[in-house]
């Protein structure tokens, strides 16, 4: 088992909750991927195993989930908005600056393995366009400016 | 397509609504679609299926309903009273070419290259509806496997499909069939938006045993068969219809052949819903290969100075007469014998049990080439359930069903997969009763694992639990408790070792169920004790009306067992159809009758001198290997007739060699009694003749011809089939015997043969698809077991019985117990009867680590 008992607890404690273990995949899978940091086909055989639910359907959640990433990612993972609306205000242009700075391109992490930047669909936060997500946090109404300023403290953070 | 209604919607059982201007009156519950096509209106689909519930993930079925304000999909809309519907107005057909047009975006419109072309519904909805060009302008999106140097994504998911992940159109049909129609979870479909692909499971390969159907089903050339891939286009092909010859519902099939290259390509369903719903087991599937393989029998064989050398069929015949003659002269005929297979045509097993019975007035001939200790007669109570009436698809609506003694998925896979569509559809409660647990019990509401040799002590305790709990009003059923031991519930349960408030469950289902679907199968039929199991069995039957309000049946193994029983090829028939065969033939012989264990038994006594084998390889499959090869060596003289060469051949003094069933047109009577007839698709290969002509021949020589004509052969077989053979039930209750139960010091686990779900018989190791699903024998065990006896998957297991030993590979299992091991008998490889004794209940065996 890749999971740890924590984590193993924590999942059937939740499978309890749903009249189906079926229903338990997304929360598991968010337990999972918060102990290990990342998804792969190991993990999805350990919550099967836990949960009593047939490994390809585990599968089938994980991946339709981008949120999920599925190989391991640098401390902080960059997730940055490219639909329409975050688009028309100038994602393109955020993320070719990100790949500048952090010398990376997308869907890669940095060799100090502190930022992994990927692209993602629309989170939900049209109206503060463009936007994007580090870890757990929205950061909105990007500008240069403020990348800059949000890549440094982090790396301070770190 | 009436399997669905929606018990929510209640009130009248049907609507009426207007398609096209048309009023139509369809079942509560019917989709759009399904009113539509049932008044001949055609609406196209891609991802609807008439076994599948409905997803409406591919929107090429669109339909326009008034006061609805836009299109809908027809296949996942439910007709209602007052619908007016449109299925071909501007607005349908402008959505029809959108969806094509969405559909089309990605798709790499390889059609020359694709194996689909010729059939492919995407070629022919947009030559239908679609644009003739695409406003897509840019790149399309390609997947490329990993170790694909091409734009080609051909990527083996499976040992017999190929997937092109390019080419699909996500209809998810494979993926819902698999786990929906199959319950398997060995395929999915992962990632969003236009990334999305169908792929094996994590780690596994989409091996199960109906994985071919994944590949009939898709609508495009995404997943495609190896052996038909890239041999020939569809339309160069012809399609002859015919019955498949490894099952006993007799799936209906097609065989698509090349007729001036006498070869096969490939084998599709040719839908009976009363049969098999238009699925395909992979044995059906891919067993047409037997028949094409080229280690086939290519000519006649006599043994001279000990050995088989090839001969011409005049030849072989002389060398028969002279010797059957001489046995004949010397004495008599009734030391000549003969065992045929259960799986050839109704002419051939006719044929055969006329020539014995006329020619030599022997009556020692059957048809049961692997059941041990066999009744003679039909004064049985095991006969009298297995001559019951049965409803492939009576099962569908059945509320409650059992399965006992019995590992459907491989032994009625057919069968299996109704099980689950009843449960699927109609939530009926399904019981899983057996020694050892089996994947039926994925839909069962329980599983009831009784201990080795206890099985009629089960269904006893399922009768005292009716009688202890007043669950039925059978009037003389204070009767029973007389017959049978032990009389209460509690001491019953504690013998079967199943707890008895499950088995209260079970038999209070029984007692409520309003239609109940009984099914036995081979563990009885094979079972030394089959008639004190079967007694317990008339008994439950009586008891709860079963056969009253449903059905029960012990279900027939092999694609003509049912003709064999109709037809008289036992040693004692049936009394209606003895009677008939007298009028018939003016006369039978009266001379003793043998079964197979009888007639292995004389022969080795010197008794039986000559014996003829047609298709049944008694060696390979009839317990006690060294025993029946013992027999059959005291032979003066044997025929064997088979289309390969085979343990049981080895030991002929003169093997002719025999067609394949798709290589004459034949009948064959599935499980339900139901007659069918399966078209020549191939002219026999090599120098084969089919068992009919074979035995016309034969008889020839000695100057008895069997039949003046076809037609008078015909009208004979016409004549049986229509006897009445079902046996009626036994009056009152019977006593069922206490079985003795032979413990082997020294063997603690129970040996039970099976037939991997991939295979049946002897002959399916020369299918080469079938043989890369699964190509050795194993030994199945549980993984507590295994660990005990520490041991690894794929490690090298001795298993042995106090008669024999043999070293198989072994294989882990999900669902096995402890106590309880498997192995397949259909390896040539691995002779598991050798470790069999004839007259047991159970094959007692143990098992050690092969050191390395
Ligand atoms: S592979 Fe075929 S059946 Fe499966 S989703 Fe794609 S198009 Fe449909
Ligand atoms: S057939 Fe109706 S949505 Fe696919």
């Amino acid at each position: 088992m890749i999971l740890n008992d924590e984590a193993i607890a924590k999942i059937k404690e939740r499978v309890g909750l749903y009249p189906q273990s079926k229903s338990a995949i997304l929360p598991a899978l968010t337990i999972a991927y918060h102990q290990v940091g990342y998804l792969n086909d190991k993990v999805y055989k350990d919550i099967a195993d836990i949960i009593k639910v047939p490994c390809v359907e585990i599968a089938e959640a994980a991946t339709f989930y981008t949120m999920f990433p599925k190989e391991p990612v640098g401390k902080y993972l960059i997730q940055v908005c490219h639909n329409i609306s975050c688009a028309l205000l100038g994602a393109d242009s955020l993320i070719s600056y990100l790949e500048q700075k952090l010398e990376i391109k997308k869907g890669e992490t940095t060799r100090d393995n502190l930022f992994t930047l990927v692209t993602v669909e629309c989170l939900g936060s049209c109206a503060t366009a463009p936007m994007m997500q580090i870890n757990q946090d929205y950061y909105e109404n990007l500008t240069r400016e403020k990348v800059d300023k949000i890549i440094e403290e982090l790396r301070a953070k770190a | 397509m009436a399997d669905k209604q929606n018990p929510e919607t209640g009130g009248q059982a049907t609507v009426t609504l207007t398609i096209d201007g048309l009023t139509v009156t369809v079942p509560r519950g019917y989709t759009v679609l399904e009113a539509a096509r049932s008044i001949g209106i055609n609406i196209p689909t891609f991802c609807w299926h008439p076994k599948l519930k409905p997803v409406g993930a591919c929107r090429i079925c669109y339909v326009e309903i008034e006061k609805f304000p836009k299109l809908q999909v027809s296949c996942a809309t439910v007709a209602m009273d007052g619908m007016v519907v449109h299925t071909n107005t501007d607005q349908v057909k402008n959505g029809r070419r959108a969806v094509l047009e969405f559909i089309l975006l990605n798709h790499p419109l390889d059609c020359p290259t694709c194996d689909k072309g010729g059939e492919c519904d995407l070629q022919n909805l947009t030559f239908a509806h679609g644009l003739d060009d695409s406003r897509f302008a840019f790149q399309k999106y390609r997947f490329v496997d990993d170790d694909m140097t091409t734009t080609f994504d051909d990527k083996r998911i499976g040992p017999e499909i190929i997937l092109n992940r390019n080419r699909c159109i996500l209809c998810y049909k494979c993926v819902r069939a698999n786990k929906e129609a199959f319950g398997e979870y060995d395929l999915g479909a992962y990632e969003r938006g236009n990334i999305t692909e169908i792929n094996a499971a994590p780690g596994r390969q989409v091996a199960n045993p109906f994985s071919g159907n994944l590949v009939e089903i898709c609508p495009v050339g995404a997943l495609t068969n190896t052996d038909w891939r890239y041999k020939i286009r569809v339309w160069l092909t012809k399609t002859t219809p015919s019955i498949c010859n490894f099952s006993s519902s007799g799936t209906n099939i097609l065989f698509y052949k090349e007729d001036h290259k006498n070869k096969i390509y490939r084998v599709t369903s040719r839908r009976n819903d009363d049969i098999d719903d238009g699925w395909l087991a992979d044995i059906t599937r891919y067993s047409y290969q037997v028949i094409t393989s080229d280690e086939r029998l290519i000519k006649p064989l006599i043994k001279k100075e000990g050995k088989q050398v090839p001969a011409t069929w005049e030849e072989a015949l002389e060398v028969i007469k002279k010797r059957l003659n001489e046995i004949k002269d010397k004495k008599g005929g009734v030391c000549i014998g003969g065992l045929a297979s259960p799986s050839l045509d109704n002419a051939s097993l006719y044929s055969f049990a006329k020539f014995l019975r006329r020619t030599f007035n022997s009556n020692k001939l059957d048809y049961r080439q692997d059941y041990r200790m066999l009744p003679k007669d039909t004064a049985n109570n095991y006969s009298i359930l297995a001559s019951q009436p049965f409803k492939i698809a009576g099962i569908d609506d059945s509320d409650v069903i059992v399965t006992f003694a019995t590992d459907l998925l491989r032994e009625h896979q057919n069968e299996y997969l109704r099980v689950r569509k009843a449960f699927n559809f109609k939530k009926a409660r399904i019981f899983v009763a057996n020694p050892y647990a089996v994947k039926t019990a994925d839909v069962a509401e329980l599983e009831m694992v009784y201990k080795v040799g206890t099985d009629e002590i089960f269904i006893n305790a399922v009768c005292l639990a009716a009688l202890e709990e007043n669950l039925v009003a059978c009037p003389d059923r204070a009767d029973l408790k007389k017959k049978i031991k032990p009389s209460s519930l509690k001491d019953a349960a504690e013998q079967c070792g199943v707890a008895p408030e499950t088995i209260k469950i079970m038999a209070r289902a029984l007692a409520e169920g309003k239609k109940v679907t009984f099914i036995a199968g081979e563990l009885l039929t094979r079972c030394r004790d089959r008639e004190i199991i079967a007694s317990a069995l008339c008994n439950l039957n009586r008891l709860f009306g079963l056969n009253r309000k449903g059905q029960i049946a012990v279900l027939a193994r092999y694609a003509n067992s049912m003709g064999a029983v109709k037809l008289g090829i036992s040693p004692e028939p049936v009394p209606a159809l003895k009677k008939e065969l007298e009028k018939i033939w003016s006369g039978l012989p009266d001379t003793e009758a043998y079964n197979t264990d009888t007639m292995l038994v004389h022969m080795k006594k010197e008794e039986i001198n000559g014996f003829i084998i047609m298709g049944a390889n008694p060696v390979m499959l009839y317990p006690d290997r060294e025993f029946v090869k013992e027999s059959l060596e005291k032979l003066d003289f044997l025929v064997v007739c088979d289309l390969y060469e085979t343990e049981t051949t080895a030991l002929a003094d003169v093997v002719l060699p025999l067609a394949g069933w798709a290589e004459y047109a034949g009948d064959y009577i599935n499980l339900e009694g139901c007659r069918q007839h399966a078209e020549q698709a191939l002219k026999p290969r090599f120098e084969a003749y089919p068992g009919y002509e074979i035995l016309e021949m034969i008889a020839d020589k000695f100057e008895k011809k069997l039949f003046s004509s076809t037609e008078e052969r015909e009208s004979e077989i016409d004549r049986l089939l229509k006897v009445d053979t079902t046996l009626p039930w036994p009056d009152g209750f019977v006593e069922v015997k206490t079985a003795e139960i032979e413990i082997e010091k020294d063997y603690p686990l129970a040996l039970f043969l099976c037939d991997d779900p991939h295979h049946c018989g002897h002959l399916t190791e020369k299918a080469n698809s079938l043989v890369n699903f699964c190509g050795e024998a194993y030994i199945e065990m549980a993984e507590e077991q295994a660990r005990a006896y520490n041991l690894n998957e794929g490690d090298s297991v001795r298993l042995e019985s106090p008669i024999g030993k043999i070293i198989v590979p072994l294989k882990i299992s999900e669902h096995l117990d402890n106590q309880v091991v498997l192995v397949p008998r259909n390896f040539t490889s691995h002779p598991v009867t050798s470790l069999l004794m004839r007259k047991r209940r159970i094959d007692w065996v143990r098992i050690s680590k092969v050191a390395e």
